[in-house]
């Protein structure tokens, strides 16, 4: 009897042993690797990534500014050994990149630098030589963490911030004074260059106290809430807007996500890179929305919130709220502000620029200001 | 067919109810559910025949039906969008699925304990955990007694109003509710009243007094111990299994599942055995039954 149950436990025992070293599931690379002090990542380091499709980060620093590598095991197509070292070196305005590699790396890779203090922009561009050649996605709330999608390796990059973003905008559309006068102070540079709705309502920031949807009074300057019942769709007059989905705050907070979920996050972070979607008079952001997922099949999932007389967006691409962290989900932003209302509730105008954003921390890591 | 699983020890069948039912609740593969499902329906029709039939088809189909309908009304997640609903939300494959092996679920543990009340019966759940947990093995033998006993007393008491012209299928509604409700009234005074006596007639004997010895019928045999060392070599290797993720599956955001190659298929094979257990050893008991018939 005895025996008998010996020989099954050392039977079990012998399983667990085997079995363990067995592959049935994706290991995940979890843990930060330190790159070494000649910066060399070794091939072998590059082709578990790769065998294991696993998403791996590299950390280092440069001048006291720590920096990380986000490589994708799917993005690798050959590896051989690569110096991930980076000297970082703060300049007036931005800061100097000079990668220690010459030849390309072999795979796409996001290098996020974390820098100390908040940055003084949305965005950023990475120049070389007067001529900007990568775009810098920004996140983090406190402090900042300039994101760059490497493609190939351009040896000296200085990363100066957008300032000019929208003013540019404005000067090539530049067609309607009447209404730059309605739009007073500095700050609403954003809204000059919208054409149409001379039926829209902006905010005259006196109002106080909430409305009867529990949204708090809406800024200066910025368009009022339109009630979805309220909108009226104009067939016949169209316009534009360029819309954008991207979810880069999840590569800098990856240890956060639902780890099923790691290989939606696509590589770079973006989702829907900035395109022009035309879209008919008196649509909201919601209705847009909807129509750009389902033509290019990006799954999204919404549920029609009743108190804030809105649609609600669970989750895009099947990133769903909750899925980075408890404060994690999707917010959208509408030349440079992220309005206090519902999606369905905003009321589109010729030429704005809209960005759905995944956020991990409220909205504070991608650029909303003020507090909930 | 006999069944010669319920001679076994009370110990025995809990534990392979036991391991059953929580293998039914927690392994998602399909595969393993379909395994548990058709060794519970053959479990349960070789024991309860044609009734358990009738169950399957009259309640446990449409269950599976509905949970499959019901789940991507409310589910849209996953890769895979079939068509878009009205509001625009997605209805996708994965939403779908999942409902089905939801549904499956709750048929697969049905069964199983369709075919536990008929093997555990109170006196042999008393004998289990009558000196573990006096109090609460006494609450939940009562309970189970409570309805077929409610059942026959209800008979009783209408039968009795019957003979003394209050009848529940006769006279105007009102006159009808007004004698259901009276019944209904005996019938709560009466079981209240049931439960005081129970409790007090167990205490009067010294039920879950220290040293108190109750008469039971079971005795560990040698069978027993072979089945108990089966059940639980099954039981641990299956536990191992799913702690290697040899069962994993996910339905979402896509359907992804662990490789069906021969690391895995020994588990498969020890969870079917496990399941079949109780039949195959009706079977054996059937076979030597025969033969020392014909013998004779």
């Amino acid at each position: 009897m005895k025996r008998i149950i010996c020989l099954i436990l050392a039977f079990v025992l012998l399983m667990t042993t085997t079995a363990c070293s067995g592959n049935f599931t994706q290991v995940n690379l979890n843990e930060p690797i330190a790159i070494p002090e000649n910066g060399i990542v070794e091939k072998s380091v590059l082709d578990k990534v790769k065998n294991e499709n696993a998403i791996a980060t590299f950390t280092g620093s440069s001048n006291d500014i720590k920096y990380e590598w986000t490589v994708f095991g799917s993005d690798i197509n050959e590896t051989k050994d690569v110096n991930l070292s980076v000297v970082l070196n703060k300049s007036d305005k931005g800061i100097k990149v000079n990668f220690t590699e010459t030849k390309d790396l072999g795979f796409p890779a996001l290098l996020s630098i974390h820098i100390k203090e908040k940055w003084s922009a949305d965005s950023a561009t990475a120049f070389n030589g007067g001529k900007g050649v990568y775009s810098v996605s920004v996140t983090g709330s406190k402090t900042s963490i300039l994101n760059i999608s490497v493609n190939k390796i351009i040896r000296e990059i200085e990363i100066l911030p957008d300032e000019t973003k929208y003013t540019e905008d404005t000067t090539a559309e530049n067609t309607n004074p009447t209404e730059n006068d309605s739009v007073s102070s500095e700050k609403d540079k954003y809204l000059s260059g919208v054409q149409n709705s001379d039926d829209r309502v902006y905010s005259d920031g006196t109002a106080t106290g909430k409305d009867k949807y529990d949204t708090d009074p809406v800024p200066e300057g910025k368009p009022m809430p339109v009630e979805p019942e309220n909108q009226e769709i104009n067939n016949k007059k169209t316009y534009t807007c360029i819309f954008s989905i991207e979810c880069s705050t999840i590569l800098n907070n990856l240890s956060d996500l639902d780890p099923d979920k790691r290989h939606l996050v696509p590589s770079d972070g973006v989702i829907l890179p900035p395109t022009k979607v035309a879209f008919y008079e008196g649509e909201s952001v919601y209705d847009v929305l909807q129509r750009v997922c389902k033509e290019n099949n990006i799954h999204m999932e919404s549920s029609w919130t009743p108190v804030y007389n809105s649609a609600y967006i669970e989750g895009i691409n099947n990133l769903y709220e909750f899925d980075c962290g408890e404060l994690s989900g999707w917010m959208y932003r509408v030349n440079g502000w992220y309005p206090n209302y519902g999606c369905s509730r905003y009321q589109l105008a010729d030429g704005e620029k809209v960005e759905w954003r995944y956020t991990c921390d409220l909205g504070n890591d991608v650029g909303r200001e003020g507090t909930w | 067919m006999r069944d010669s699983f319920l001679e076994y020890h009370p110990f025995i069948n809990l534990i392979y109810f036991g391991f059953t039912i929580s293998f039914s609740l927690v392994l998602t593969h399909p595969l393993a559910q379909g395994i548990s499902l058709v060794c519970a329906v053959i479990y349960a029709v070789s024991i309860n025949g044609k009734k358990s039939v009738i169950f399957l088809l009259k309640y446990c189909l449409p269950t599976v039906l509905l949970t499959a309908f019901i789940n991507p009304a409310f589910n849209h997640e996953g890769a895979t969008t079939l068509l878009y609903f009205p509001n625009g939300n997605p209805l996708t494959l994965e939403s779908i699925l999942y409902g089905f092996s939801a549904g499956v679920m709750i048929i697969t543990t049905l069964m199983w304990f369709s075919s536990f009340n008929r093997l555990m019966t109170t006196d042999k759940f008393i004998y289990l955990f009558g000196k573990v947990i006096p109090a609460l093995s006494l609450v939940l033998s009562m309970s189970l007694r409570f309805v077929p006993k409610f059942k026959s007393q209800m008979q009783t008491v209408t039968e009795a109003q019957r003979s003394i012209g209050r009848d529940v299928s006769n006279g105007s509604l009102f006159e009808r509710t007004k004698t259901a409700i009276h019944i209904f009234s005996i019938m709560i005074t009466w079981s209240l009243e049931n439960a005081i006596e129970t409790a007090d007639s167990m205490k009067s004997r010294g039920y879950g007094l220290k040293g108190r010895t109750a008469f039971s019928i079971y005795r560990f045999e040698e069978r027993d111990k072979y089945a108990l060392i089966w059940l639980s070599f099954c039981g641990l290797f299956i536990i191992e299994g799913t702690l290697l993720n040899a069962f994993g599956f996910r339905y979402f955001p896509d359907i992804r599942y662990a490789a069906f190659d021969m690391t895995t298929i020994p588990f498969y094979c020890v969870y079917s055995a496990l399941c079949i257990t109780p039949v195959i050893l009706n079977y054996k008991e059937e076979r030597k039954w025969k033969t020392s018939v014909s013998e004779m």
